[in-house]
């Protein structure tokens, strides 16, 4: 009966039950997320299309990323004196890996960096990375950006390159992206981007090779880092946007499954709780009924 | 740094905001539906918030591009 099974410590049938149906309405709520995702990671694949040859003209004068693939061969020597980090992360959850990979190449790329004397600070993107980051290396964030409304534009990237000189990039020997690159519907990367600024020998030297306004070329050369940094900031984001949807969407396809195997181990569980039920309500009957006949 | 030599300098703004500036005069030389459709572009919204000595300032929202980084 229902009290012995409580009594010995096994989930009673109506327990199973209630597991039972709390799980598939989990399982309804993970694949219609799921089926989100895939809807708006189409537009952020569009938008990334997009992005890529708007990008392109910086991938001359930046160097290419670095792939982050395995964290102890990284060792950050070619960075300058001062870094200004800038990882880019989600400000939503239930999204995968993206963010702790991030915060954790931010960490060790912190502790490398430190390590060989040099200098750097964090600017973070995206609430998720405030919160990881925040409890590993306070003291080096200047600046955070959360909450921002989906889908990017150039818009948020000049926002956020403005927020960036406002914490002082412009004082920085370079400035580091760190971000997730979305490679396709399963697959992401981790890379790193080092922009620098471009030098200029001689304050007031005019542009004599081109016809260009303004003529200053140190002018010219400022104006144009500013622009890189936000068409990287851009490019990186719009990245970072697909990479997260992809993961989210993997994820939600796995605790679908998840739960789905866990339906079927219940379900098993509840139809053995109701025929040792069954048989035992059968038994008292049987041995009652001996008990008057005899 | 010298003394800019171009207007948008001398009046305080940006490259990045020059430029942007400069892309929401060609959007508003559409015609009616595609200008709205090009206008949702431009928009942009999040929270800003300056840490100092590890403890996080307030959040600052920003709807337009010039309050961004104040």
């Amino acid at each position: 009966m229902a009290q012995a099974g409580a009594a010995r410590g096994m989930a009673t049938e109506k327990q199973i039950f209630n597991q039972i149906q709390s799980t598939k309405n989990i399982k309804k709520i993970t694949s219609s997320m799921k089926m989100v995702s895939a809807a708006k990671l189409k537009g952020d694949e569009t938008r990334l299309e997009l992005a890529k040859p708007f990008n392109e003209w910086t991938n001359a004068l930046c160097g290419k990323p670095v792939h982050l693939d395995d964290l102890e061969n990284i060792t950050y020597e070619e960075l300058p004196q001062k870094t200004l980090i800038v990882p880019i992360t989600s400000d939503k959850g239930l999204c995968g890996g993206v963010n702790s990979f991030i915060s954790r190449s931010v960490r060790d790329a912190i502790g490398k960096i430190n390590a060989q004397g040099k200098e750097c600070d964090v600017v973070i993107i995206g609430d998720k990375g405030r919160s990881q980051m925040s409890r590993s290396f306070p003291e080096k964030i200047l600046r955070t950006a959360t909450d921002i409304q989906a889908p990017g534009n150039f818009n948020l990237a000049a926002a956020l390159s403005a927020e960036l000189t406002a914490a002082g990039a412009m004082n920085y020997d370079a400035v580091m992206i760190v971000y997730n690159s979305y490679v396709n519907a399963a697959v992401y990367h981790q890379y790193y981007k080092v922009i620098k600024p471009m030098a200029v020998e001689g304050e007031g030297e005019s542009m004599v090779e081109y016809e260009f306004e303004p003529d200053v070329k140190s002018e010219i050369m400022g104006d144009l880092y500013e622009y890189m940094l936000t068409s990287q900031i851009y490019y990186c984001f719009m990245d970072g946007a697909a990479a997260e949807q992809s993961s989210r969407m993997t994820a939600m396809e796995n605790a679908s499954k998840n739960a789905g195997e866990m339906i079927d181990t219940l379900t098993l569980q509840y139809n053995r709780a109701r025929q040792a039920r069954i048989t035992t309500e059968l038994i008292e009957i049987i041995s009652g009924a001996s008990a008057l006949e005899g | 740094m010298s003394t800019p030599t171009t207007f948008w300098r001398l009046a305080g703004m940006s490259y990045t905001q020059y430029v942007t500036r400069a892309a929401t005069a060609l959007r508003n030389g559409l015609k009616e539906p595609a200008k709205t459709q090009a206008m949702r572009n431009e928009a942009l919204s999040y929270n800003s918030a300056t840490w100092a000595g590890g403890k996080a300032g307030s959040k600052k929202p920003v709807q337009v591009l010039s309050e961004a980084g104040l």
